[in-house]
């Protein structure tokens, strides 16, 4: 059963081809399709140094990731209509977005962030395969961009870091490793510091972290237990959590049909591999670098696989190499796989019109429900007890109103009974109803109507407004009471 | 790490000789990592157990009544201090608790009694009758509790303990003080 | 015995059957859902009918989806792969036959019995008494038939499908029986044996193993056959599934209690429930792990090979509803999410994703295979899984929204944590019904994916003939060294190291002072001398396993040995202790008779689909519904009504709150006095009669049970019903409402109106009534 010390099976001593002549390139993975090339065969962890590279995709992805970064570090500070951009205000019960104020009445509307999230991602996936997972994902992100950067700018290029880590250990390596982990730990502090800004504002995040920790445990344990993912997961786990954890990538992966865009091997062109010049070789030459720079440790020449984030490292590889070759560049490329074999991509298709039709009809029930969001709230409750009550003169509802002002200025409001008869006897919720910015009250309603007048249990519409009539509620109430015929005999 | 141990073939990989229907079993290693979440479940289950089975002594009960008790003295301090009846009274002359329980009543509790408290639906709360009690902690019970039979809710658990006392010294600071 | 060659040909009709019925039940499990979602919606969707009422539906939703569609589904794929894994048919086709029609008939009395109101309301175990017995004798057959299987197989080794496919039929026939015991009160009514506490630990030991080992073992075993057949791969790894084999079936069985975290369950059991949940993850993940790199080597065929997209699609959410089951149950987590949707959305995420597509998966790779003639259509197959896919994704954000939102509503406190925010139920529903309408939509796609299928199964089997499958064996007898006796089936280094580490485990978690040391130095010096034996005579650990696995009847006992000793460990404690000690001081007062049939009328109506009458050891929940539920208050609460759900407010303390006017008012209208309601009217109460013939049969066995009733003779009995339906009948009169006082509406007023009564026991024993508010 056991293996033996084969740790190192996957060990590839070959030296590159021509991108790096002479640099002996050892220690970097070689692929195979039965075996994750990250896991070795005695179960422990094979640490992928990616090589450098340079290229179109990787410029642009670079502009891409540090915008988005720019866009997460910026959003709890930018104020928009007097509140940070984005400020989910838990504590406050107020969600506040792009100067768009929601009550927590209204977090069902977070329903369309997800399926509007989780539904972009089937379409895009089903038109261009897995670049959510290359280009957007926080976890490439910031990996790419900013720690595997650190780790570069510290350790030198992928052949300094494997020979750092074969090295043993001695007071510069001391040093490096602890400068890039220190920094490492810092960098995952400050992404959940702002993390938790999204939820209690900067002001608050400072006033915090100017105080001790005992005034606000549950949230300095929350950053806390979330730098030390964070930490966890960049310094180390990295593609682990792509390949094994991550149900995202997997869903993408089915959801790719033969003529979504994906990154692929033109098989027909580069086979057999050979050196340039071998009669009948094809265009690969098997230089390796398409591996070397991948960052999950696999030949995109084997196919479409379960590791491939869709990161275009290896088009931009290849693509130097054939520019050097003077060959024409696309060996490996964004394509579908109809194209590779062969045939032509086809981008409209009925699943392509079927789920742009439902991410209309989505959009615009969104669009439906976010304009049924009013700047106020209505909620009307009975007050506790008895269902109605009977006097000698009378039958009487009591209700409870909940107003919520949503607006950052003070509201005043105005509560009718439209369609109330004409015997109903309103008491409360009379005039008009000032609330302060944000603030929330219950106020009581009561009704009453002469038992000579009551014939029954009716329906009747409270409607709210306020004075520049900007806007109007509505909420449909019931006016019980005994039974007529029984209030009669009573009476009698 | 031995860089110069020649990598194995792809078909050396541990395959069990055994084969079920056509389904062959590779025998491969675990990864390491998935092993420790396995561990470190357990060491998580070990150290848990020992904190709240064996080294503690509080309980969901204990901690719950704490917390209830925690309650009950914010409430008791949001409320002034003790709310006997000498405080109630002395909240009643003091324009801070008078005004922020007109407030409180005006909203809520005019539409029974009047804005004058002269009553209506429910009764007068200026005059000497007093239905449920004439002790200021008898008015503060019957506005927390409520006379359900009566139509008068509990209002405590809607308004707090705060904004009861003050609705309390409001009605008071309409009476003499004795 | 000498060789000889024999041609086998499989029972493969059997699997026809079973698939055929796993379609058609799945079809119409998932349409019962949609009509039960819709429902939540518009109340009016009942239609006034007392057998359309959710309370009724959602029972049959739920064992119509579970024992129908998936345990036929699992019948189907058992038969086929054993069969095939053993080298053997199967060992008869007259027990096949019985097993198939019996467990047609369970279903179809099924789906009577329950929207007829014939309930012992306990979740997947509502079932009545009868239909039990038979459940249990067809469980039978199937074990019987299997193991004969077994027995005559051509194949010596068990594959790892197989050892799932034992620990199921074992387990569940363990699980099934001790949670339906019952005494009967007439051919269609019984009381379980347990009550309160015991009856809710029994209740989610059953409950959250028959997610286990219905809806979980038997669908690995399966994937384990399927998933490396339609892929065309080796499984990736034999140890890792040795690994999680046993840790999963070991530790899944001590996991039940988390679905009674903060209640009054006694905190020991908690405990265990939340940490083994925890220690749950790893298990549960290795078989995620081992079909998906089994998937890895065909990842390319996913584009085009649907097989391979349901399977992989399933896998995937496996992994997340086995990420959140743990994360759920966390204590902290639990208090948010318990109660609301987003424990509904985790089921969803589990059985539509895991459950249906593996079922899908594995209907698309047989149909071909069974009736020989190629799927009528990949192209609709595809556009099945992309509905089922959006339709999951449509159903569980609806759900995470809704729990989450309702979760954090009804938690949020003002004045530093004194005053609930909404202290009104109401405004906390209102928030949430859009997604009501929203996981309608969602469910109603991943139907139409299920009806896609149906059709394509249809236009595939028009016109083909079902083929058997066969298989030449050359027989051969076996030697007599691989057999296993009992002795080297115990002393062995894995057994007795586990069986010593659980015992010492025991002595250190349950100890006094002085055995729980030795049981902590125990269990260390345990697991260091496993570790230290395994690493250097792995070899012979290794051996020893691989004689186990041609031995089915040790492999069987061990399973049942590694399954039981959760539930020994923790249901055999609380149902022997002294119940008058464990009571937190308090006590219910027995229900009058009327009170009794008000509560059996509850049970009926299913009321416990959506209220709890469980106030937990949480603040909110004390705010909102009073003083936390003691373990007394419900000792004689036979079955037991906490309830699992919060579609409308919890119960426990119910009794006196409102006049009983409010709640005549509120089961002819809910909406009378609650606006915004979206419960159902209930206009049948008010025109049948209240059932007190068969009151004395129940508080015969009430008595029993141990419930102290006095012995009443039928005089006595029918003055006490009827002076206490006068009372309140007389008290709706005054408050203006009209009803003959021998309507169910007044029993079941009698009966809410008793909720929350106790007695306090002081230490005197004095007895002391008081109530709840």
């Amino acid at each position: 059963m056991a293996n033996g010390p084969a740790s190192n099976s996957k060990i590839d001593e070959r030296s590159a081809g021509h991108s790096s002549p002479g640099i002996r390139q050892s220690l970097s993975p070689r692929p195979n399709r039965d075996a994750v090339t990250t896991i070795r065969e005695d179960g422990s962890r094979l640490f992928l140094h990616p090589a450098d590279v340079r290229g179109r995709f990787t410029t642009a992805r670079r502009w891409s990731g540090w915008l988005l970064i720019m866009i997460y570090l910026a959003l709890p500070w930018i104020p928009v209509g007097g509140h940070p951009a984005v400020f989910l205000d838990i504590a406050g019960r107020r969600f506040h977005l792009f100067g768009f104020t929601l009550a927590f009445q209204d977090t069902w509307l977070m329903f369309f962030g997800i399926t509007g999230l989780g539904f972009s991602l089937f379409f895009i996936t089903a038109l261009l395969g897995r670049v959510w997972c290359g280009w957007a994902c926080p976890q490439t992100v910031f990996l790419e961009h900013v720690y595997r950067r650190v780790e570069r700018w510290l350790e030198g290029d992928a052949v300094a870091r494997r020979r750092l880590d074969a090295a043993p250990w001695s007071a510069a390596k001391v040093l490096r490793r602890g400068g890039k982990q220190t920094i490492f730990f810092v960098i995952s502090a400050v992404i959940a510091h702002l993390f938790l800004a999204y939820y209690v504002s900067v002001p608050e995040l400072w006033s915090m972290m100017s105080a001790a920790p005992g005034t606000h445990w549950a949230s300095f344990v929350f950053v806390f237990v979330f730098t030390g993912i964070l930490y966890f997961n960049f310094a180390w786990f990295r593609e682990q959590l792509c390949i094994v954890i991550c149900p995202y990538g997997r869903l993408q992966s089915v959801l790719i049909d033969d003529h979504s865009l994906v990154i692929g091997y033109d098989t027909p062109r580069g086979e057999p591999r050979g050196k340039a010049g071998m009669p009948g070789a094809g265009a690969c030459v098997d230089c390796n670098r398409c591996v070397q720079v991948c960052p999950t440790g696999i030949d995109i020449r084997q196919g479409l696989q379960i590791e491939c984030i869709g990161c275009s490292a290896c088009i931009d590889a290849c693509d130097e190499v054939m520019d050097k070759m003077k060959r024409p560049r696309g060996l490996v490329r964004y394509d579908s796989m109809t194209a590779f074999a062969g045939g032509r991509t086809r981008w409209v298709r009925a699943r392509i019109l079927v789920y742009a039709g439902l991410l209309a009809v989505g959009a615009i029930v969104a669009a439906w429900a976010l304009s049924t969001v009013r700047p106020a709230n209505l909620g009307i409750t009975r007050l506790t007890g008895a269902p109605y009550f009977v006097t000698a003169e009378a039958v009487r509802n009591q209700f409870l109103v909940r107003l919520v002002n949503k607006r950052d200025t003070p509201a005043r409001f105005v509560i009718t009974l439209p369609d109330a008869p004409a015997a109903l006897v309103r008491t409360g919720l009379e005039g008009t109803v000032e609330l302060a910015p944000l603030a929330e009250d219950v106020r009581t309603l009561i009704l009453q109507i002469p038992r000579a007048r009551y014939a029954g249990t009716f329906e009747l519409t409270v409607h709210v407004t306020d004075e520049a009539r900007t806007f109007s509620l509505e909420k449909t109430l019931r006016f019980v009471g005994p039974d007529p015929e029984l209030l009669k005999e009573d009476g009698k | 790490m031995n860089p110069n141990k020649p990598a194995p073939e792809p078909g050396e990989d541990p395959i069990r000789a055994h084969v079920f229907d056509g389904i062959a079993e590779y025998d491969r290693r675990l990864p390491n990592w998935w092993l420790m979440t396995l561990y470190g479940g357990i060491v998580f289950a070990i150290i848990y157990w020992m904190a709240t089975q064996h080294f503690n002594r509080s309980t969901d009960e204990t901690r719950l009544a704490a917390e209830l008790q925690r309650i009950e003295a914010e409430k008791i301090a949001s409320s002034a201090t003790a709310l006997d009846t000498a405080t109630l009274w002395k909240m009643s002359r003091n324009p801070v608790f008078v005004n922020a329980g007109r407030a409180t009543y005006q909203s809520t509790c005019a539409s029974c009694h009047g804005a004058a408290l002269t009553g209506g639906i429910g009764p007068s709360l200026v005059d000497a009758v007093w239905l449920h009690g004439d002790s200021p902690d008898n008015v503060l019970t019957s506005v927390n509790e409520g006379v359900l039979t009566k139509g008068m809710p509990a209002w405590g658990p809607v308004f707090g303990g705060k904004k009861i006392s003050e609705v309390v010294a409001f009605i008071l600071s309409n009476h003499a003080a004795p | 015995m000498s060789d000889r060659k024999i041609t086998l040909e499989y029972n493969d009709r059997i699997v026809r059957q079973f698939l055929l019925a796993s379609v058609l039940w799945g079809a119409v499990g998932m349409l019962v859902g949609v009509i039960v979602a819709s429902q939540l919606n518009y109340w009016r969707l009942n239609f006034d009918l007392p057998w359309l009422t959710f309370g009724r539906l959602r029972p049959l939703h739920t064992n119509a989806v579970i024992f129908a569609f998936v345990g036929n589904m699992m019948f189907a794929g058992v038969y086929y792969s054993t069969q095939r894994l053993v080298k053997a048919r199967l060992a008869s086709d007259f027990l096949s036959s019985l097993h198939f029609w019996g467990w047609q008939l369970i279903i179809v009395a099924a789906a009577i019995t329950l929207p007829l109101g014939f309930s012992r309301g306990k979740e997947y175990a509502e079932l009545i008494w009868p239909i039990n017995i038979a459940v249990a004798f067809i469980w039978v057959v199937f074990a019987v038939n299997f193991f004969w299987t077994l027995k005559r197989r051509h194949e010596p080794a068990l594959y790892v499908a197989i050892w799932f496919y034992i620990a199921t039929i074992i387990t569940v026939a363990m699980l099934y029986i001790v949670n339906h015991l019952s005494i009967p009160t007439s051919i269609l009514h019984s009381y379980p044996v347990f009550g309160g506490v015991q009856d809710a630990l029994v209740q989610w030991w059953y409950g959250h193993n028959a997610v286990a080992f219905f809806l979980t073992t038997p669908i690995l075993g399966i994937m384990y056959y399927f998933v490396p057949k339609a892929a065309e791969r080796p499984v990736y790894s034999y140890r890792l599934s040795v690994i999680h084999f046993w840790s999963l079936v070991f530790v899944y069985i001590w996991a039940g209690p988390h679905h009674l975290l903060n209640t009054s369950l006694p905190g020991w059991l908690q405990g265990l429930g939340m940490t083994f949940s925890l220690m749950l993850w790893a298990p549960s993940w290795g078989g995620m792990l081992n079909g998906l790199l089994t998937l890895r080597g065909a990842w390319h065929k996913l584009r085009t090979d649907p097989v391979l997209k349901f399977f992989a699609a399933a896998v995937t959410f496996y992994g997340m509803a086995t990420f959140e089951g743990p994360l759920l149950s966390i204590k902290s987590v639990n208090a948010l999410g318990h109660y609301t949707d987003w424990i509904i959305g985790h089921v969803h995420a589990g059985a539509l994703g895991w459950n249906g597509f593996m079922a899908a998966g594995m209907i698309y790779w047989l149909l071909p295979r069974l009736w020989n003639k190629p799927l009528h259509s990949q192209s609709l197959a595809n556009w099945h899984f992309w509905l089922g896919t959006v339709g999951i994704l449509f159903y569980v954000a609806a759900m995470w929204t809704s729990g989450i939102t309702q979760g954090l509503m009804l938690n949020a406190t003002t004045d530093n944590g004194t005053v609930l925010a909404y202290p009104n139920f109401i405004e906390t529903l209102n928030a949430i019904k859009p997604m009501m309408l929203f996981r309608v939509f969602g469910g109603g796609l991943y139907l139409i994916g299920w009806l896609l299928l149906t059709y394509n199964l249809y236009r595939t089997l028009r016109g083909a003939r079902p083929v058997n499958g066969s298989v030449e064996v050359f027989v051969t007898g076996r030697p007599a060294e691989e057999r296993l006796g009992f002795g080297s089936m115990v002393f062995n280094p894995p057994v007795m190291f586990s069986v010593l580490g659980t015992i010492f485990a025991c002595a250190w978690m349950f100890g006094g002072d002085l055995l729980r040391l030795a049981g902590l130095l125990g269990t260390a010096l345990c697991v260091m001398l496993a570790w230290v034996h395994f690493s250097t005579r792995i070899s012979r650990w290794a051996a020893w396993y691989e004689r186990l696995l041609v031995n089915a009847l040790p492999f069987t006992i061990l399973t049942f040995i590694a399954v039981a000793a959760g539930g020994l460990i923790q249901i055999i404690p609380t149902t022997l202790v002294n119940r008058a000690e464990n009571i937190e001081g308090r006590r219910a007062v027995p229900y009058t008779p009327l009170e009794l049939a008000g509560r059996d009328l509850f049970v009926r109506e299913g009321c416990y689909n959506c209220h709890s009458q469980m106030i937990r050891t949480l603040v909110p929940d004390v705010l909102r519904y009073g003083d936390y539920s003691r373990l007394g208050e419900s000792i004689y609460d036979y079955p037991f009504q906490w309830g699992s759900k919060r579609t409308g407010p919890d119960l426990a303390r119910e009794g006196g709150k409102y006049p009983n006017v409010w709640h005549y008012r509120h089961m002819e209208n809910p909406r009378d006095v609650s606006p915004g309601s979206n419960m159902p009217n209930y206009p049948w109460l008010f025109t049948q009669k209240t059932d007190v013939t068969s009151l004395a049969s129940k508080l015969a066995v009430q008595r029993i049970l141990g419930v102290p009733y006095p012995d009443y003779t039928d005089g006595e009995l029918t003055e006490t019903v009827e002076n206490q339906e006068k009372e309140i009948a007389a008290d709706l009169r005054a408050a203006g409402a009209y009803v003959a006082p021998d309507r169910e509406i007044v029993a079941l007023i009698a009966y809410l109106q008793k909720l929350g009564k106790y007695e306090t026991v002081k230490k005197e024993k004095k007895k002391e009534v008081a109530s709840s508010e």
